[in-house]
């Protein structure tokens, strides 16, 4: 007869704990980060963002020394891409009247409204992602401040991502680097429109399935609406690519933003997508802001 | 082993989510685009100092705390720090054939706890082989891990009062 050898305690435990995570896992996914995830997140996050905000103060001279140390080392390589920048930058300049005037008349073609005119809260972001494959940011501002998730995020330089959790102080913004993000993009000199997905650690990939013209190194992409708000600019396009019938057109788009160098941004609490009503609650005005949904 | 150990293993794996969503990452400490993954390396050196079924506690909760500050799906570094843990627990008796097979052990572990989580991701919906780098996500963070733990075998040792290695599994 064939005998059986007993799982010891530690792989019953082991195997046990695995069941729950899968479990959990699978709750998870099936609510949508709704539900008992989103409570546990938010229990959580309650108790982390004091500590996190707190040791974000005492970091900050530590990462900034180190990115002191790591600029000294690159200064010279810095020096040499601005030179470059600039010149690319002098040659875009006669351009900007053009693309301004098109702009403006796309803008009123789609009925886009200029974010400039959004109403907006500012931001400090006070925690990244805890795994290498998180493309994530902790910002200081929730539901009491008018953020809800849909939210468009940007900074100076163009979109840095979208709310997809938030609480009562705190609230996570999704890369347009995450893998999991599709932005809605428009070519600024071409007009076509497309979709620029995240690829982690890697440029945005434009795609663009019914194109005509081809897209060129240097064209300015910008949101087109729907989850994002309009006029926004997305980055640049870093590879030429040509149009061809019957194939999507697929390029790198630079973004705009540099990531690694983002502390403060903006929160456009004007502008929500159309896929999501605002709370009850936040129908109010805000006491430190503007009212977010002007016209409710 | 007394509960003091467990709860001193728990609170150095919570000081190392902190330390890790504050100094190191994007817009942090990030050198050549990765950072070390400090939880994993805690998980795995706490593992060769409890007891089996704490040090997989320890784990699981540790795994799930990174679940619900980072951006995945609650469980995904739950089932990795476990799994890390696990094989810690049973190949924790080589820890004395030198400096160089511990290396090789800890980069090794690192380097499975992160395609374990890549590979749940992935059977969760989440597309973390869709970045052309993911490959660069689990070795630079693996190796860094080797630094971090360099100074952070001491300060867990000092923490479980100077034990040496547990030997049973």
């Amino acid at each position: 007869m064939q005998s059986f050898r007993r799982f010891d305690r530690s792989t019953s435990l082991f195997i046990g704990l695995l069941i729950v995570s899968f479990l959990t896992a699978t709750i998870d996914v099936r609510s949508q980060g709704a539900g008992i995830g989103d409570t546990l997140r938010d229990g959580t996050q309650s108790l982390f963002s004091p500590l996190q905000e707190a040791a974000s103060v005492i970091t900050r001279p530590v990462v900034g020394f180190v990115d002191g140390i790591s600029n000294i080392a690159g200064l010279r390589d810095e020096n040499e891409r601005l030179r470059d920048r600039n010149k690319e930058l002098e040659a875009q300049a006669q351009n900007v009247a053009g693309l301004q005037n098109r702009l403006e008349e796309l803008e009123r073609i789609n009925n886009l409204d200029p974010p400039g005119d959004v109403l907006d809260v500012t931001a400090h972001i006070f925690s990244v992602g805890v795994s290498p494959f998180d493309h994530i940011r902790w910002i200081n501002r929730g539901t009491e401040d008018g953020v809800v998730v849909g939210h468009t995020v940007v900074d100076e330089d163009g979109l840095v991502g979208r709310v997809d959790y938030v609480d009562e102080t705190t609230a996570r913004v999704r890369l347009i680097t995450d893998t999991r993000n599709g932005v809605g993009v428009r070519d600024l000199d071409t007009n076509e429109t497309g979709v620029a997905e995240g690829q982690g650690s890697a440029p945005l990939r434009l795609r663009m399935f019914n194109a005509v013209e081809p897209i060129e190194k240097g064209h300015l992409i910008v949101t087109e609406g729907g989850r994002y708000a309009p006029g926004i600019v997305v980055g640049s396009v870093a590879t030429t690519a040509e149009a061809e019938a019957g194939f999507s057109l697929i390029a790198e788009v630079t973004p705009a933003v540099d990531f690694s160098r983002i502390d403060f941004v903006k929160v456009l609490v004007g502008w929500l997508p159309s896929e999501f009503t605002a709370p009850d609650d936040l129908s109010e005005p805000i006491p430190d802001a503007p009212d977010p949904f002007p016209g409710s | 082993m007394s509960g003091k150990h467990i709860i001193y293993a728990l609170l150095l794996s919570i000081a190392g989510l902190v330390i890790q969503s504050t100094l190191f990452g994007e817009s942090r400490i990030n050198p050549f685009g990765a950072a070390p993954n400090l939880v994993l390396v805690l998980v795995v050196i706490c593992a060769a100092y409890l007891e089996a079924e704490p040090a997989l506690l320890v784990a699981f909760t540790s795994g799930l705390l990174m679940d619900l500050l980072g951006g995945s799906t609650i469980g995904l570094w739950a089932i990795a720090l476990v799994v890390a843990a696990y094989v810690t627990l049973r190949v924790r008796d080589r820890i004395d054939d030198g400096v160089v097979v511990v290396a090789a052990g800890l980069l090794a572990l690192s380097v499975l706890g992160h395609a374990i989580f890549a590979i749940a991701s992935t059977l969760f919906g989440e597309q973390v082989f869709a970045d052309p780098g993911w490959y660069r996500q689990i070795v630079l963070p693996s190796l860094y891990n080797l630094v971090v733990a360099a100074i952070l075998i001491p300060l867990v040792s000092r923490a479980m009062g100077g034990r040496q290695v547990r030997r049973m599994v």
